[in-house]
């Protein structure tokens, strides 16, 4: 099989199944906003929807899991009918972008390649990638769209880092593992 | 189902309901626009007058509408109130930096009317912002947001993607309620008040693994039924829930490349000008 550069990486490969993994992840977004969160404080909700674009990205790459995670946020919005928060849903785009990155780095998960270098790295992705969708993103376009106290600001969108994080942390690594056991089982001929 | 959810799937019989996809799409973008560019409560006033004008024409559940709006309120307010605990001054700095004490509490705590007013103003926009949204959600299906996409040159490639994902959310929902009750018959617990919030994330997961595993089962099944119906062979796409063009999406038509037009000077005039919120109380 010939290698494949970055940006085919990176774009992931446009036919159906990707059309429809996207629709499904997003889709999986709205709900889990919906119904699968606990709530924190006012704006954030510990919800476990950040593990959808993971996985789309993990199987698909990530521009799939940034508009599964900025559609899935807006259709969240629609269904659960709170009004639209554009902020947000750039900010998730770009978390999607940055967690969904894992083919870029090795890790190819429908293959149930997954070591423990690619979790270290998927680590540090979600806390950094956090950090700028959420502490620097995010507060810019609230402050672009809707004006307010910054320092607020920060703070509402250091508490959705902090709750993000955990949630990327201590239920990516089980879901990738889960996952990746799951299609090594398939794949587990040697060539002779 | 035991949660209905605020989107119609069925398209109602209502005026803002007959529009063509398109023209509601176009209309709800440029007025999201116009508000998020506005801190004059002398463009957002009129707006939220129509926003609840259109939303009575929707003959909407005003039950549901009402508890929303309370619950949308309270958070901002909320937000409001941080914004005042942390800068008393916050107003000044939006109103050309004057500064007029209302009340004086004691040294730290005072209310400056620019303060009063730019929170004002603000919580008004959100409540204008959500009163939008509500009206656009009211009045449009998953099938027509899809096609005034497609309508507004988006590729079709990504309007189906939102069709799509509607189709399927009541299915993933129905899933997520069978695994859950079928986790919680092997004894899984989600006592919010017997557990603390990690312990509950842990037992989240639980739900999540199955139904992402099962979700994204699918995904071939359902690429396969569109690759054999031919999706994605032609240029463009045409849609069942297109509705014809009439005089009344001509107006609204009209009414949105207006907007367009204003909305574009006002930004370019108000970035030339720098001038900073109305405010009617100047000394």
């Amino acid at each position: 099989m010939k290698k494949k550069s970055v940006l085919e990486l990176l774009l992931g490969e446009w036919n159906t199944k990707t059309i429809v993994a996207i629709a499904l992840g997003a889709a999986l977004f709205g709900v889990l906003m919906n119904y699968g969160g606990i709530t924190v404080f006012t704006n954030v909700k510990l919800t476990t929807a950040f593990l959808v674009p993971v996985v789309v990205g993990a199987l698909f790459g990530p521009i799939p899991a940034a508009l599964a995670a900025g559609l899935g946020n807006v259709i969240a919005d629609t269904i659960g009918g709170w009004g639209y928060w554009w902020d947000w849903s750039i900010g998730n785009a770009v978390l999607g972008l940055l967690v969904g990155c894992l083919p870029l780095y090795g890790a190819d998960i429908a293959k149930g390649i997954f070591k423990t270098k690619h979790a270290i790295i998927y680590v540090v992705i979600a806390v950094v990638g956090n950090a700028l969708a959420f502490g620097l993103i995010t507060p810019i376009f609230t402050q672009l769209f809707y004006g307010g106290e910054l320092v607020v600001t920060f703070l509402q969108a250091n508490a959705a880092t902090l709750s993000n994080i955990a949630v990327l942390v201590i239920g990516g690594l089980p879901v990738l593992y889960a996952l990746a056991a799951r299609n090594a089982s398939a794949q587990n001929l040697t060539k002779k | 189902m035991s949660r209905r959810f605020v989107i119609n799937l069925v398209q109602g019989e209502t005026y803002l309901q007959k529009l063509n996809g398109t023209t509601k799409l176009g209309l709800f973008l440029i007025v999201m626009v116009y508000t998020m560019m506005s801190f004059d409560l002398r463009l957002l006033l009129p707006l939220f007058i129509l926003s609840w004008i259109g939303l009575a024409s929707l003959k909407p559940n005003y039950k549901l509408i009402l508890g929303l709006f309370g619950f949308i309120f309270f958070m901002n307010f909320v937000n409001i109130i941080l914004y005042y605990a942390v800068n008393q001054d916050v107003g000044s700095s939006y109103l050309n930096g004057t500064r007029t004490v209302l009340i004086q509490f004691n040294s730290y705590w005072y209310l400056t009317i620019e303060t009063l007013w730019y929170l004002s103003v603000r919580q008004f926009k959100m409540m204008t912002s959500f009163m939008i949204s509500m009206v656009f959600i009211l009045s449009i299906t998953p099938g027509e947001l899809a096609s005034g996409m497609s309508g507004l040159k988006i590729p079709y490639k990504i309007s189906t993607i939102t069709s799509l994902a509607f189709r399927y959310i009541p299915e993933i929902f129905n899933d997520y309620e069978t695994i859950k009750m079928s986790m919680q018959a092997r004894g899984l617990e989600l006592d919010k008040r017997r557990l603390n919030v990690f312990k509950r994330l842990k037992e989240n997961l639980m739900i999540l693994i199955p139904l992402i595993f099962t979700s994204f089962d699918r995904i071939g099944n359902i690429a396969n039924a569109l690759d054999l119906r031919g999706f994605g062979q032609g240029k463009s796409r045409t849609y069942y829930c297109e509705d014809p063009v009439t005089s009344r999406d001509k107006l609204f038509r009209g009414i949105t490349i207006l907007l367009i037009i204003f909305c574009i000077s006002f930004m370019v005039y108000q970035n030339v000008n720098h001038f900073g919120m109305w405010f009617p109380f100047k000394i």
